[in-house]
Order: C-alpha cells, then sequence, then structure tokens
C-alpha cells in the first residue's frame, strides 16, 4: 500500500525536477535570461569575435589546414595593426560594420610606407633582414621591393616553402583589415 | 482602440510591408537574387546526362547580356577572356565536361546601383570547390550589370586582385 502510494509522489517530485532544469523555477525569467544570452551570442560572433575556419595550407605550420580560429575585431579599434599580428583580410570593399564570410588569413611583415622585398628566401625591410621565429621552412622566394603607401600593410603566409605563384601575398588596404587572429 | 485591435493593426500593416517589399524588390535585392542565380546555374553535381549539361550550360548563360565580356586574370594561372554570351555557354559546357562536380557561391556581395537606376556594379567574393581538389577556390569580382528588356543582365566581369 505504501509502496503504490509513493510511486506518484516519485514521479511527480521527478516531473517537478526536470521542469525546474528545462525551464528553472520561474519560467518568465528563464526566458528573459535566454532571450539575452543569444542575443550576446549573436552580436559576440557576428560583429566582434568571428569564427574562422582555415582552408589551405599557405599559414601552415602556425595555423594548420581545416583548423577553427576567431577574428577578433576590436583591438584594431585601440591601435593600428602592427607587424606579425595576423589578420583577417575581407576581399569584397568594406560594407558598414557588417563581417564578411570569407577572408584571408596572413601575417602583417610590412607597415605603411615600408619596402618590401624577398631576397635569398628572407623578408628585407627597407632593405633589412626581417628576424621571423614563426618561418620554419625552407624559401627561396625573390622579389623586388614593393613600397607600402600610407594605409597599406604587407601582408604574407607563415608557409614560403610552397611556390611563390601558389601563395596569395601583397599590399593590403587597412580598410579590408578586418581584425586580429585570436588563439 | 483597445489593446488587441492595436496589436492586431500593427501585424497587418507589417504584413502589409513584407508583401510589398517581396512583391516589389529593390534593384539591390534583385540583383543580388540574379548573382544567386548565376552561382546556382554555374554549379552542378556528378553524373549529370549530356541533355542536364547543355540546358545547364543555356540557364547559366542566360544571366548574361549578348556582348558580355569576361576577363580573368589569377596570379599564377594563365588568363582568360571571353566575349559574348556564346563563349559563355562554350565555356559552362567545358567546365562541365572536364570537371566531375562544381560548387559556385557568392557569400559577400556588395552592389552599388548606379543613379540612372538602369547599371549596377556589384563586387563579390566568388567560392568555388571543385570535385577532387584539396583547396577551394576564392577569388574577388567585380561584375558590372545593366538593366535590359527590365531584366538585369551580367555586361562585364572582372577579376580582382585582393592584395597587389
Amino acid at each position: 500500500m505504501t509502496e503504490t502510494q509513493s510511486r506518484p509522489g516519485q514521479a511527480r517530485r521527478f516531473g517537478s525536477r526536470l521542469r525546474i532544469l528545462a525551464i528553472g523555477r520561474n519560467p518568465r525569467t528563464t526566458l528573459i535570461r535566454a532571450s539575452v544570452l543569444a542575443v550576446v551570442c549573436v552580436v559576440v560572433f557576428k560583429l566582434v569575435l568571428l569564427p574562422v575556419r582555415v582552408e589551405g595550407i599557405s599559414m601552415t605550420p602556425t595555423y594548420s589546414d581545416h583548423s577553427f580560429h576567431f577574428v577578433n575585431r576590436l583591438p584594431y579599434l585601440w591601435h593600428e595593426p602592427r607587424r606579425g599580428d595576423v589578420v583577417g583580410i575581407r576581399l569584397t570593399p568594406p560594407d558598414g560594420w557588417a563581417a564578411p564570410h570569407v577572408m584571408y588569413f596572413k601575417r602583417i611583415i610590412g607597415l605603411p610606407g615600408e619596402a618590401i622585398s624577398f631576397a635569398g628566401g628572407r623578408v628585407l625591410v627597407n632593405g633589412r633582414i626581417l628576424d621571423e621565429p614563426y618561418e620554419k621552412g625552407p624559401c627561396d622566394w625573390i622579389a623586388e621591393p614593393v613600397t607600402l603607401g600610407l594605409d597599406e600593410y604587407f601582408v604574407v603566409g607563415d608557409n614560403r616553402s610552397m611556390p611563390k605563384e601558389q601563395h596569395t601575398f601583397g599590399k593590403a588596404e587597412r580598410s579590408r583589415i578586418v581584425g586580429k587572429a585570436l588563439l | 482602440m483597445k489593446w488587441p485591435r492595436l496589436f492586431l493593426l500593427a501585424v497587418v500593416v507589417a504584413l502589409g510591408a513584407w508583401a510589398w517589399i517581396v512583391l516589389h524588390p529593390s534593384p539591390e535585392r534583385r540583383i543580388r537574387r540574379q548573382l544567386e542565380g548565376v552561382a546556382h546555374a554555374a554549379s552542378f553535381g556528378p553524373n549529370q546526362g549530356s541533355l542536364a549539361k547543355l540546358a545547364g550550360a543555356a540557364s547559366a548563360a542566360d544571366f548574361f547580356a549578348t556582348n558580355v565580356e569576361v576577363q580573368i586574370d589569377v596570379p599564377g594561372y594563365q588568363g582568360h577572356r571571353l566575349a559574348g554570351r556564346e563563349e559563355i555557354q562554350q565555356a559552362a559546357l567545358a567546365s562541365r565536361a572536364s570537371v566531375r562536380s562544381l560548387t559556385v557561391t557568392f557569400p559577400d556581395i556588395t552592389v552599388i546601383v548606379n543613379a540612372d537606376q538602369e547599371s549596377a556594379v556589384a563586387d563579390l567574393t566568388l567560392q568555388a570547390r571543385v570535385a577532387g581538389e584539396q583547396e577551394m577556390i576564392v577569388q574577388e569580382m567585380k561584375v558590372t550589370l545593366r538593366k535590359i528588356n527590365g531584366q538585369w543582365l551580367i555586361i562585364k566581369v572582372e577579376t580582382v586582385r585582393t592584395l597587389q
């Protein structure tokens, strides 16, 4: 008799706990919290911290093919891009604050006004060899000096073992730099 | 007026506005839809029959004006020039014969309609995946369109070097 009475009680308690777990003690508060969380997620991941998946080998070994990262748009609100930063570069001209779906993922090696060239596989900035600890593989690239404009940066991938002709690199306008790689 | 009636009125107004936008799309919206159509027509799956290939190539060419110009210059590859819708159709057919499948999308499109409302320029990112190729093709493109007989048709396509 006791057993038959306790079973519905247990079921009620279980149902109540399940309800609390799913929608909280106060469904209205839970709904507001969920809405706020959803809005925050949309704002953060659509406008500020852009999720990117690397396609291709031009940034290996630093970033491997198919790896997942974020591009943070906030750093360049406070300061200009710096040498050595890995950045996302949009392919289409800027369209307000809208985030692009496709970006190049490259490293900045040249700053506005500098002359960049490749000789014997090394990068020369204004004729001086640039120290690049991230550059691991052998490189035989040769390229004439390119002088950057006042709003231009020179970007290139870390994988210089691949043929220069198959590697996308060069001058990027400041307005096309979306943000800095995070992680 | 009570709140439920006001709410109902607001819903009716919103639905009316939505219907107006859908039935009378702006030139920019029509161009975007047209470009999405190009991407869809340029894509094809494996095991297409000869008739399907012909029909696909013809439908891809329908988005272009008869005197269209196409200039493709990608670093590391030989440049291509196409002139006229016929050549576009031939190229579409050739691509269907040479690769097993192709998926084309334009993920980022910026459209600027000129003041005359008869011509426009679209900057877009071409993303293409060829069956059997490990690397995806990504290229910035500039597409010029003109309104011909009420339809936005492509009159010029150029590749743009994002990094110079």
